[in-house]
C-alpha cells in the first residue's frame, strides 16, 4: 500500500485549488484557492454575486466546476463525503413540504443508512438528540411549515449535527433569524470548534464577522485575502472585496474609513450578477454600503 | 344493470380492478410530481404518448398492448427530454417548453393515428379508445400487463422511498450525501411516465393528467406527512378509477376517462372545501370564529372601561353608547354574552332604551382580556 497516494495537503481541513466555475460563459468563481486549517470557524465574506454560495455548491458537487479540485482532510472530497455536512440556505427548499422537524433531521442519516434501508427507532433517537442540541426537541413532531424562520434554521443545523461530520459547510446560517437564534447558533458553532470540528460559513454581516469567526476568506469571484480574521479583516482588504465605497467600523488597522467619494483607482473587479447568489441584503449592517458600481 | 349485477360480472370486476390499480399508481407517483411542481409534465407525457401508440400499432401490425405501451413510453420520454433540452439550451422557460413539446408530439400523434386508422383491423384495435379511454376495449390480457407494470413501479417507489423523498425536499443536500440526484430524478420521471402510460387505455391521453394531479392535490389537503399523502392519493386514485369503470360499464358507450376524471375532481373539490386546517370551509370557520370572539372581547372590555370610568364595576351602560364605542350595532354581541352569563340587561330608565351591566363573571373575564388590548394611563392608579 502506497501511503502517500491521493493524499494532498493533509494538514488542512479544506483545501480548494484552482476552482473555476461559470454560468452562461460568465465566470462566477475564478481560480479560487482556499485553505482552511482544522478546528477553526471560518467565514466566507463578499458582496452579492461574489460566488459565495456557488463556492459551497461546487465543493459538495451540486455545481460542476470548469476546473479545480477539492480535498478534505488530505483526501479528495468524493472519498471524504461522510466527513462533511452541508447546510444549504434556508430559503432554498419549500417549507410547505409535508413533513415534520424530526423527519427532516433524520434525512441527515440517509447517507450513513445507504441504499434501500429505512430509518428505524435508533435513527429517530439520534435525530431527537440533535434537535435537543439546538433547543428544538419540543418541536419534533411539528409540521415544518409551522416553524418560524429561526426554528427552520435550527432544524437545518440539527440535520447537519446528526451527520456527526468533521467539516461543516453552512450557507448563510444567520440569514433572517432573530437575535436569540443568532446567539444560539454562535454558541453551537463555538461548541463545534471546541470539539475540534471545522466550520466554513458564508456570512453576510461585516459587523459580526470578527466576533463570531476566527478565520476569514474574502471572496469576490476570486479570493481577495484569507487567513486569521485578525490579519485579514482590514480596511484595505474589505475595500478590495467590496469596492471603494464600503464604510467600515473598527477594522483591525485601527483606521476606520470614511465613506469614500468617487471611484478610487485600482478598484476591485465589479461583481458579476449571479442568479444563485441573489441573497437579500437585509442582513447587512446599515453601516456597510457594499453596492458596487455595476451598470 | 344495478351495482350488484355489475360487480357479479367478471369482466366488469376485472376492469374495475385494473382501473383501481391505474388510479393507485397515478395517485402515488402523482404526489411526487405535485411536490416537485412537475404536474404539467404529466400532461405532456400523456399527450406525447399518442405518436408512440400509433407507431406501436403500425410497427407490430397488431392490437397487442405491449408494443403500444412501449411506443407510448418511448415517445413520452422523448417529449420529456425535449422539454429538458429546450429549458437547458435556450431561454424558453418550463411552461412554454412543456407547451411546445406537448403540442408538437400531439400533432404528430394525431397525424399518425389518422393514418393508422385507415389500415386493416384498426377499427377492431380500438385505437381511438386511447383518446378518451374505453374500459370496454380492455382485454383480460391487457389487465395482466397493466397490473404487472403498475406493481413494478410501486415496488421501485417503495425501495427508493427515502432517496426520492430526499431529492424532492432538498436536492442539494441529497447531493451532499452522495446520492446520484440526476439519475434519481430521471428515474422518478420515468416512473411518472409509466404511471401515465398504463392508464392511457382506460383514461385516454387527453385526460390522463387529471389522474396524476387530482388525487395528489386532494390528498395534500388532508395530511402533514409524505407517507400519509402518498397513501391517501393512491386511495383517492383507486376510488376514482373504480367509480369511473363502474359508471362507464353501466352506461353503454360512455367513455371511461371523463367519468374517472369527474370522480377525481369531486374528491379535489370536497378536499379543498372541507379538509381540516387547509380546507376553505375550515379556514372560513376559523376566521369567522376569531372575528366573533374579537367582537365579544371588545364589547366586554368597553363595558369594563365604562365601569372603571364611573368607579362602579356594575355600571349600567346604555346600548347606544356601546354601539358608538364599538363602531356598529352591538345588540347581537350583547345577547350572545348574556347567554354565556357575562352580561345582564337592566331597564332602569325605560324611556332611554336598553342598558347593560357586567355580571361578576363578566367583570373577571373582561379584566383578563383588558391586558392585551392595552391599559390606559391611570387604570392602575389607587382609587
Amino acid at each position: 500500500m502506497t501511503v502517500v497516494a491521493g493524499v494532498h495537503e493533509p494538514s488542512l481541513a479544506l483545501h480548494v485549488e484552482d476552482l473555476t466555475a461559470s454560468y452562461a460563459q460568465q465566470a462566477v468563481l475564478w481560480d479560487v484557492d482556499l485553505n482552511v486549517p482544522p478546528g477553526v470557524l471560518a467565514a466566507i465574506v463578499g458582496p452579492n454575486g461574489a460566488g459565495k454560495s456557488t463556492l459551497l455548491r461546487c465543493i459538495i458537487g451540486a455545481v460542476r466546476p470548469n476546473a479545480g479540485h477539492v480535498y478534505v482532510h488530505g483526501r479528495p472530497y468524493r472519498e471524504q463525503r461522510h466527513r462533511v455536512a452541508y447546510v444549504p440556505q434556508r430559503t432554498s427548499v419549500d417549507w410547505d413540504f409535508p413533513t415534520t422537524s424530526l423527519d427532516v433531521v433524520t434525512m441527515g442519516l440517509y447517507g450513513r443508512l445507504g441504499w434501500f434501508r429505512r430509518p428505524r427507532r435508533s435513527e429517530a433517537d439520534e435525530a431527537l438528540e440533535a434537535l435537543a442540541m439546538v433547543g428544538m426537541d419540543a418541536y419534533a413532531d411539528r409540521q415544518i411549515a409551522q416553524l418560524s424562520g429561526g426554528q427552520q434554521q435550527r432544524v437545518f443545523l440539527a440535520r447537519a449535527l446528526v451527520q456527526d461530520a468533521d467539516l461543516y459547510l453552512m450557507d448563510e446560517p444567520f440569514a433572517g433569524v432573530d437575535a436569540t437564534t443568532e446567539r444560539a447558533i454562535v454558541d453551537l458553532l463555538k461548541d463545534l470548534r471546541a470539539r475540534g470540528k471545522t466550520v466554513v460559513a458564508v456570512h453576510h454581516d461585516l459587523q459580526t464577522v470578527a466576533t463570531y469567526f476566527d478565520w476569514l476568506a474574502l471572496l469576490n469571484v476570486r479570493v481577495i485575502a484569507q487567513g486569521p480574521v485578525t490579519e485579514v479583516y482590514t480596511a484595505d482588504n474589505l475595500r478590495a472585496a467590496y469596492g471603494p465605497r464600503v464604510v467600515l467600523l473598527g477594522t483591525t488597522d485601527g483606521a476606520p474609513a470614511a465613506a469614500a467619494t468617487g471611484a478610487a483607482p485600482g478598484a476591485a473587479a465589479a461583481p458579476v450578477t449571479d442568479p444563485d447568489d441573489g441573497e437579500a441584503s437585509a442582513t447587512e449592517p446599515s453601516t456597510t454600503e457594499a453596492r458596487s458600481p455595476v451598470a | 344493470m344495478d351495482l350488484l349485477e355489475l360487480l357479479g360480472d367478471f369482466t366488469v370486476r376485472s376492469v374495475a380492478l385494473g382501473a383501481a390499480l391505474v388510479g393507485l399508481v397515478a395517485g402515488a407517483l402523482g404526489s411526487f410530481a405535485l411536490l416537485r411542481r412537475q404536474s404539467l409534465l404529466g400532461d405532456t407525457l400523456s399527450h406525447a404518448a399518442l405518436p408512440g401508440i400509433a407507431l406501436g400499432f403500425l410497427l407490430s401490425g397488431s392490437r397487442s398492448l405491449t408494443p403500444i405501451l412501449a411506443g407510448a413510453l418511448i415517445s413520452g420520454t422523448l417529449a420529456a427530454l425535449l422539454v429538458l433540452l429546450l429549458t437547458r439550451s435556450t431561454r424558453i422557460k418550463d411552461d412554454a417548453a412543456l407547451g411546445v413539446s406537448l403540442s408538437l408530439f400531439f400533432a404528430v400523434g394525431t397525424v399518425l393515428l389518422t393514418y393508422a386508422q385507415r389500415q386493416v383491423g384498426a377499427a377492431q384495435a380500438g385505437l381511438d379508445a386511447f383518446l378518451f379511454g374505453q374500459a370496454a376495449a380492455v382485454l383480460p390480457s391487457d389487465l395482466t400487463l397493466i397490473g404487472g407494470i403498475g406493481l413494478a413501479a410501486m415496488l421501485a417507489l417503495a425501495l427508493l422511498w427515502k432517496e426520492f423523498k430526499a431529492i424532492t425536499f432538498d436536492a442539494d443536500f441529497a447531493r451532499s450525501l452522495g446520492l446520484p440526484v440526476l439519475a434519481l430524478e430521471a428515474l422518478l420521471t420515468v416512473l411518472i411516465a409509466v404511471a401515465v402510460v398504463i392508464g392511457l387505455q382506460l383514461v385516454g391521453v387527453i385526460l390522463m393528467v387529471a389522474l396524476v394531479v387530482a388525487p395528489a392535490a386532494a390528498a395534500r389537503q388532508w395530511t402533514r406527512r409524505l407517507e400519509a399523502m402518498v397513501a391517501l392519493a393512491a386511495a383517492f386514485g383507486a376510488l376514482a378509477g373504480v367509480a369511473g369503470a363502474l359508471v362507464s360499464a353501466s352506461a353503454r358507450g360512455l367513455a371511461t376517462g371523463p367519468v374517472i376524471v369527474l370522480a377525481a375532481s369531486a374528491l379535489v373539490l370536497a378536499s379543498l372545501l372541507v379538509a381540516p386546517e387547509r380546507g376553505l370551509a375550515w379556514q372560513a370557520a376559523r376566521s369567522w370564529g376569531r372575528r366573533r370572539a374579537l367582537g365579544s372581547h371588545r364589547v366586554l372590555v368597553d363595558l369594563l372601561r365604562l365601569g372603571q370610568d364611573h368607579r362602579d364595576p356594575a355600571y349600567a351602560s346604555e346600548q347606544g353608547m356601546l354601539d358608538t364605542y364599538f363602531g356598529g350595532p352591538t345588540g347581537h354581541v350583547l345577547r350572545r354574552l348574556r347567554r354565556r352569563g357575562l352580561v345582564e340587561r337592566v331597564d332602569h330608565m325605560p324611556e332611554e332604551g336598553a342598558h347593560w351591566v357586567l355580571t361578576p363573571t363578566g367583570q373577571a373575564q373582561a379584566r383578563e382580556l383588558q391586558v392585551p388590548f392595552g391599559k390606559r394611563p391611570g387604570d392602575e392608579a389607587p382609587r
